[in-house]
């Protein structure tokens, strides 16, 4: 019951907060309003059993994506950026695809079956560990996953850095990701 | 609902929910921070520092309390300034900023493990009560989540302040809060390796049965200071508000109490991170070659020697007063008078005070011997000696968080500031590529001395 009423506090403020980010007229708006969302979904996560997950969502998206997101608007803050209108070309191509992403998810939602325990620890550090570490659990293929995941990014990061520095001329040192 | 409230014994409840006072102990460390630090800086650059003020009492005169009335006038002042925005500026966004640091503040201090866990027996059952106020498995992993998003608070501000200089200390806010976060958490992973758990209670309970983090780590230690100086802001790594380049950085068009909200916010952030590097690296509340049971069996002992350790610091502070009296005496000064009379006043506390303590120790040892009961091979003890532990427990902490805190001040008085692509160049291509060795090196010796 209390689980519940949490969850729909925390549910309101994670929805409010996405459609803010749709529906803001400045990126920084936007972007503030993404961070309650995250802070809202990293609070149910903590309520589905998964506190690792949960803050693991604040530090890396909360704190340090949009951390450096709000930087990158910052930077390229200009006084048109207020001004940007709440509809434009995009737009058309977007409302569909969120219109059909929300029916997905409905449908999804209505077919599974809704019994859900508050009480079980569904990703604790020792669970989240063992599913992606544990070989003998299971199988080696969330290892090399996480492993080609992390090479991936860092050449990401290397391509970036790349192209800024051949685009300025000069080093950049505030480039560089979370990783 | 009964059954939450029925699943646990009423003392168990009391306790739990006083330990959320302890949500205020960076608070508190705010009164004791400003001062020290105003008087420390005093001390560095050879001069009194800010200690004018006095209350008038009758007999003794003028009390200044070594400045700490200065700084209470300064509060005040600040707290009945006119909220003030310049004309332009983003107003909703202008006004949270603020209060961002200085809510997280209040909210990290939750996984803090302020005492070891209380294992005591009341009305007839066995009850355990955590050391922090939330009990979880991810402890260190919240407060770095929080503490990165503390950064918001400057960053928000400088950009709605619609001002040059403080939108510069914003970016340069979130440029460093993000590279030494970096380096912050990959020091740290060399601890959390060694102990094999993300949780503070555990990583000290290691660090007893062991030893110190600064002798495991010694690398990481120094690596994960620098860090935490630098991601609090203040100089030698300030750039973010470097008074020569930036006026004041991010709360440059800031005043009264939200200029207050920044101040209080970035020196309780000193006193949090203090206490993590205590507990971190220096044992956190264990006491150093004794463990808890032998404190536990002897408690009017070990309660008497922590009387005995105020009175000598009390004792202490009375030599430093006589001295100074001394030199007063012999001196030209116009107000000697003056200050005698107010010294006179401090002497007469200290003596008390070191009376009281030693009738207090002595009392102690002599009258408490606690009770031992053997549940499932355990010893056991009554709530007494559970909350005597805890209090020991506590200033323990709270003294190894306290010379953290001269630290910061020290450093802070004693190094120049760095330039702008100097904090980077040290934060990406130094101390990151350290703290990256510094994991590898402890992975493969944990993995060859067959740690877990």
């Amino acid at each position: 019951m209390l689980a519940l009423i949490y969850f729909i506090i925390l549910a309101v403020i994670a929805v409010g907060g996405a459609l803010c980010v749709l529906f803001a007229r400045h990126p920084l708006y936007g972007a503030l309003s993404l961070v309650v969302s995250m802070l809202s979904l990293a609070g149910i996560y903590g309520l589905l059993g998964s506190p690792f997950v949960g803050v693991v969502q604040v530090m890396v998206y909360a704190g340090a994506i949009m951390m450096l997101l709000t930087f990158v608007i910052m930077v390229l803050n200009g006084a048109r950026d207020s001004r940007t209108p709440r509809f434009d070309k995009v737009s058309l191509f977007v409302f569909p695809a969120v219109i059909v992403l929300g029916g997905l998810l409905g449908v999804a939602l209505v077919s599974t079956p809704f019994a859900f325990d508050a009480g079980t620890l569904r990703g604790s550090v020792a669970l989240t560990s063992a599913t992606l570490f544990d070989t003998e659990a299971s199988g080696h293929g969330y290892f090399i996953l996480f492993e080609a995941v992390g090479l991936l990014l860092l050449s990401a990061m290397v391509a970036a850095v790349l192209m800024a520095k051949r685009r300025l001329g000069t080093t950049d040192e505030t480039e560089g990701g979370e990783n | 609902m009964m059954e939450i409230i029925e699943s646990k014994h009423w003392i168990e409840w009391i306790i739990t929910i006083a330990k959320f006072a302890f949500a205020f102990v960076p608070i508190l460390f705010i009164l004791l921070l400003i001062p020290m630090e105003r008087r420390g800086a005093g001390f560095i650059q050879d001069r009194q520092g800010p200690n004018r003020s006095y209350i008038k009492i009758p007999y003794f005169g003028r009390i200044r309390l070594f400045g700490w009335v200065q700084n209470a006038c300064d509060g005040t002042k600040l707290f009945f300034k006119e909220m003030f925005a310049p004309a332009g500026v983003n107003k909703w966004i202008y006004m949270l900023a603020p209060a961002i640091p200085f809510a997280i503040v209040l909210i990290s201090p939750c996984v803090i493990p302020w005492f070891a866990p209380m294992v005591f027996e009341f009305g007839g059952q066995v009850i355990k009560i955590p050391g922090m106020t939330v009990d979880t498995e991810v402890g260190i992993l919240l407060l770095f989540g929080l503490s990165s998003l503390s950064a918001y608070g400057a960053v928000l501000a400088g950009w709605a302040s619609k001002s040059k200089f403080s939108l510069l200390g914003g970016l340069r806010t979130s440029a460093m809060t993000i590279s030494y976060e970096v380096c912050l958490g990959l020091c740290l992973m060399g601890m959390l390796l060694l102990a094999g758990t993300f949780r503070i209670d555990e990583i000290i309970a290691w660090q007893d049965a062991n030893v110190w983090g600064i002798v495991a780590q010694p690398v990481a230690f120094f690596c994960f200071l620098i860090a935490m100086i630098a991601e609090t802001g203040r100089a030698p790594f300030d750039v973010a508000e470097g008074e020569p380049e930036l006026v004041a950085g991010f709360h440059t068009e800031y005043g009264a109490m939200q200029f207050g909200l920044f101040y209080m916010g970035e020196y309780s952030h000193i006193g949090i991170n203090s206490i993590l590097v205590a507990c971190l690296f220096l044992g956190g509340y264990s006491i150093p070659f004794v463990s808890m049971e032998t404190v536990q069996s002897n408690l009017g002992i070990s309660l008497g020697v922590l009387c005995g350790v105020c009175a000598v610091a009390v004792l202490a502070f009375l030599h430093l007063l006589y001295r100074y009296a001394r030199w007063y005496k012999t001196c030209k000064a116009s107000n000697k008078e003056v200050i005698l009379r107010e010294y006179s006043l401090y002497k007469i506390l200290g003596w008390c005070a070191v009376v009281v303590f030693a009738v207090l120790g002595v009392l102690s040892a002599v009258f408490i011997h606690p009770e031992v009961q053997m549940v499932n091979g355990e010893a056991v003890y009554g709530i007494g000696v559970a909350l005597g532990t805890a209090l020991i427990q506590i200033l323990v902490l709270l003294v190894k968080a306290v010379f953290f805190c001269w630290v910061w001040i020290w450093v802070r008085w004693t190094l120049p500031r760095f330039r702008y692509d100097h904090v980077m160049h040290l934060g990406w291509k130094i101390l990151l590529n350290i703290a990256i060795l510094n994991l590898v090196v402890t992975a493969i010796a944990a993995k060859l001395l067959g740690g877990n």
